[in-house]
């Protein structure tokens, strides 16, 4: 079994002995039970297949498929398996030798039959249309295969914001006070399109910070869908395009708001390119470069809020992307908990995985509810105004799920929060 | 019985929610973490997961009357291959069977359904002041269930003992699919000896007498308290003298664990700045209970440990306990990490030696490690003299796997040479069949009598604890 996401398959799946740690920790598992929905059955087939003792399946595609991601489990297996990365490229393996015919049952299956669900769809094929992920959803054959309705609203194009994050941010937006870095910002499909505000508070806090910040123009989506759908191919190609653009001028750091576009720098981008070949070069260069936009705030530049005091209550909710992938939890809360007036609380299970996972959301959307249900029970427990989070898709589902709650409580970016203190 | 139609029964009877039935679903409750599951694939012919004690009571009469085998299975944590279907049949998944039926803090119990977690139960008893002392350290995902049929416990069975100790009834669905109730119908007594103690006989039957639907489990109150000691020796022997030491002065510890030193070695590769000097010896004592208590036992076990270690610390604030711990804590995923290509497998993990000759047992199983070039790290209970002995090597190298073989049987038979038990918590399933025969003498043709009163057609797990082929 041989896939370009690289990875010795043989040695990696070796190292699960099947204690069954996993079985704990997987937020699909607690909700789906049986073996065949916990990592460590995953991943006894994926061994199956690898070791040619099953052949590639609808069934198997199916079950490979029901993985947030998240990364839970890799980070408390005791044997140190990297289950999720075993997933990316095992998928990345059934798609390339499959025609994805599965995926047509998954969203049968799933969603249509949900009217809340069908703005979240519409949104997401929206957003892909217009940043121009065609391919992604051509091959995925999501077009063919929504509802003529749901179809036709995408190809209408839904307004997915009122004015995209880079239409209002200039180019260069110099320091204010002694300039310390000069750093890119990298703005994603999603903040760029759905959560506009965040580039613009991102961009205000750095200039406040004594960063010289440039949105660079040019960059296309990250690659992160394409990888979770194992279109790897598709994502080298993002990969080659967006690293010539970030690493042409020497910045001192490449920024990002959202956690899923920071972890691809950081951890993708090297996975997908041969070893010793220029490109690896450049995805390590630019992995090295790539902060999230708290983490550089609290260890380079250091946090100065403004005055403008904010009494509110604040809670934050961990994306997967950021604690687990990136190691970074500590930062966005000092970020919040820099801001004068904020109390901040901290919920349940901040770090349990919200359900989003991209569009798993939209595929697996009874599944991804429960596991939502359980984060927006936490939140709720502590009456925050607001719940902070740093990812857009995380985002997206939290909002989703407040609202279905009754829930006042408003879902933002750290950075969000922290701009407002600026603002005389 | 055929097949096909077994599999088109079940839907039929429980709704297709309820049953896996594709090989891919089937192949995933081929396994438990046992090494020896893993080198053999026992397919169940169809998984059914049930959730109420009549749908598991048709699926017995249905059993009984087709003879049909029936496995039941927890979460499959087990080592020793108790929870896969040897020759076919049904696989009863009840690990998706979690609720509490009743939290009766005044009488100091609670009533679970067998699919509930240990740790799950732990935490839903924490706001009562309450816990179940049995602590495997797969507290976090062992069912209950699981649990009582393999009679599991923990660190702390120094202290507190296995799960016997807490299981005041059972209900259970006989083989035939009658429902019985053992410890009393209505019985909210912590105490009784009214009749033959059934309760005690499911405990550690590993599924072989029927499916525990129900469990009524004592509890105590949790301690105030907890200090810990880390006391390094030069010598092997002086730390079992130690140990021997602490319980002649009336102290009970809850819990004293080993690590020796290719324990402490694995540990510091692992964890760099754990830094543990290189000794022969690292043992941990973990004392609890009121705070004056915790204080006066601690320096007495200080000022005992301290006449053979080279060095002794004891701690009570949390931050340093947590480090002290660290060692303990790490060693399970530091010994699966001990060596790059290799990995840590459980086959003759699990063996009892009684205290007294445990430095002598390590000695010998570190010569067995060496005469079949496996390397074996060894931690564990100290304090019970049930030790953890873990093979390192590489499942796809043929020979390495023979080695390895080698390895557990050599040291299951010295556990039975030195007057020890092949287990000491994780029970016989298939993987220690072999050794029951030379381990119980007639004991063991008296429990198949108990087995066959019970199960005559022997559907209930068969080639657990007896060996196919036994009747
Ligand atoms: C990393 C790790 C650490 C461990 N540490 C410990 C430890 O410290 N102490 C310890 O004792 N064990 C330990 N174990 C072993 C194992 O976790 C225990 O034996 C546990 O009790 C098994 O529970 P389970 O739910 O996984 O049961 P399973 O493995 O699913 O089943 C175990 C046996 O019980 C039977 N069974 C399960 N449920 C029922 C039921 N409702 N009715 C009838 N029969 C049933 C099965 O048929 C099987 O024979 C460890 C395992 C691992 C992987």
């Amino acid at each position: 079994m041989q896939s370009t996401y690289k990875m010795n398959f043989t040695e990696e799946l070796k190292k699960c002995v099947k204690c069954g740690t996993c079985r704990a920790h997987c937020p699909l598992f607690v909700e789906i039970k049986g073996e065949p929905g916990s990592p460590r059955g995953r991943l006894a087939l994926i061994k199956q297949l690898h070791e040619g003792k099953i052949q590639p399946s609808k069934e198997l595609a199916e079950i490979v498929y029901t993985c947030l991601l998240c990364k839970t489990c890799a980070v408390e297996c005791p044997s140190g398996v990297i289950s999720d990365e075993i997933i990316l490229a095992s998928r990345n393996y059934l798609n390339e030798v499959m025609d994805q015919p599965f995926i047509k049952g998954a969203i049968l299956k799933g969603f249509l039959t949900r009217p809340g669900m069908l703005y979240a769809c519409m949104t997401l094929a929206g957003l892909y249309q217009k940043v121009g992920l065609h391919s992604l959803l051509t091959k995925t054959k999501l077009y063919n295969l929504l509802p003529e309705k749901l179809n036709a609203a995408t190809k209408i194009m839904p307004d997915v914001s009122k004015k995209p994050a880079r239409s209002r941010i200039p180019t260069v937006t110099p320091a204010k006070g002694e300039k310390k870095f000069k750093v890119a910002y990298f703005i994603g499909c999603a903040t760029n399109h759905i959560y506009p505000d965040v580039p613009v508070s991102g961009v205000e806090v750095l200039s406040q910070n004594g960063c010289e910040v440039v949105a660079v123009e040019g960059v296309k989506c990250c690659g992160m869908p394409h990888m979770a759908y194992g279109e790897t191919d598709t994502a080298k190609e993002l990969a080659k395009h967006n690293m010539e653009i970030l690493l042409k001028d020497n910045y001192d750091a490449v920024i990002c708001d959202c956690a899923s576009c920071s972890s691809t720098f950081k951890e993708m981008y090297p996975h997908i390119f041969a070893e010793g070949t220029k490109e690896q070069e450049m995805a390590k260069t630019l992995a090295a470069k790539t902060f999230d936009i708290s983490k550089f705030l609290v260890a380079k530049t250091g946090i100065k809020a403004g005055k403008k005091e904010q009494k509110i209550k604040v809670t934050y909710h961990d994306p997967c992307h950021l604690k687990r992938a990136q190691k970074v939890f500590k930062e966005p809360r000092e970020v919040l908990k820099s801001i004068p007036g904020v109390e901040f609380v901290e919920m349940k299970n901040a770090d349990r995985c919200c359900g989003s996972a991209g569009s798993f959301t939209v595929m697996h959307h009874d599944l991804s509810m429960k596991v939502l249900d359980k984060k927006i029970k936490g939140a709720q427990a502590t009456k925050a105004d607001f719940l902070a989070t740093s990812c857009p898709t995380c985002t997206m589902q939290l909002s989703y799920g407040l609202k279905q709650a009754g829930s006042n409580a408003k879902v933002v970016h750290p950075v969000q929060l922290l701009a407002e203190t600026y603002k005389d | 019985m055929d097949k096909v139609k077994l599999v088109n029964d079940m839907v039929k009877m429980f709704g297709a929610e309820k049953v896996l039935q594709s090989e891919l679903e089937r192949y995933t409750y081929t396994y438990d973490s046992s090494f020896a599951s893993q080198q053999n694939e026992y397919y169940p012919d169809v998984v059914v997961r049930l959730e109420s004690t009549s749908d598991v009571s048709k699926l017995m009469k249905y059993a009984w009357d087709n003879n049909v085998p029936v496995t039941p299975r927890g979460a499959g944590s087990g080592q020793t291959g108790g929870s896969v279907a040897m020759t076919g049949g049904i696989v009863l998944d009840l690990s998706g069977w979690k609720d509490i039926v009743e939290i009766d803090d005044a009488n100091m119990q609670v009533v679970v359904r067998p699919g509930i977690v240990h740790a799950e139960l732990n935490a839903a008893l924490s706001p009562y002041g309450l816990f179940f002392p049995p602590d495997p350290g797969s507290s976090a995902m062992a069912t209950v269930g699981g649990m009582v049929s393999n009679n599991a416990s923990g660190l702390r069975a120094v202290k507190y003992g296995a799960t016997f100790q807490y299981v005041l009834g059972v209900e259970v669905v006989l083989p035939n699919g009658d429902v019985m109730k053992t410890g009393g119908l209505k019985s909210k007594a912590l105490k009784s000896v009214s009749g033959i103690d059934l309760t005690r006989i499911y405990c550690g039957a590993e599924g072989t007498l029927g499916v525990i639907t129900e469990i009524r489990l004592k509890l105590l109150p949790k301690p105030q308290s907890r200090g810990i000691m880390l006391a390094l020796f030069e010598k092997l022997e002086d730390s079992a003298l130690t140990v021997l030491d602490v319980f002649k002065a009336g102290i009970i510890p809850s819990g004293i664990e080993i690590l020796d030193d290719g324990g402490i070695r694995c540990a510091n590769m692992f964890k760099p700045d754990l830094n543990i000097p290189e000794v022969e010896a690292a043992i941990f004592f973990e004392i609890n209970g009121t705070k004056p208590a915790v204080e006066e036992e601690g320096a007495q076990v200080k000022a005992i440990a301290e006449k053979r270690a080279k060095s002794v610390e004891w701690a009570t604030d949390a931050d340093r306990m947590a480090k002290l711990w660290q060692g303990r804590a790490v060693i399970g995923a530091a010994s699966a990490r001990f060596k790059e290509g290799k990995t840590r497998i459980f086959a003759g993990e699990d063996v009892c030696f009684p205290i007294s000759k445990v430095p002598e047992a390590l000695k010998r199983i570190k010569a067995i490690s060496k005469e079949f070039d496996i390397p074996v790290v060894i931690y564990g209970h100290i304090g019970d003299g049930n030790m953890h002995t873990a093979p390192i090597m590489d499942p796809l190298i043929p020979d390495e796997v023979t080695r390895t073989h080698k390895v557990a049987e050599a040291i299951h038979r010295l556990a039975l040479e030195i007057g020890g038990s092949t287990t000491g918590e994780h029970g016989v399933g298939f993987a220690r069949a072999a050794y029951m025969e030379e381990e119980h003498g007639k004991a063991l043709d008296v429990m198949w009598a108990i087995k066959k009163a019970i199960d005559p057609k022997n559907i209930m797990n068969p080639g657990k604890i007896w060996k196919l082929g036994r009747e």
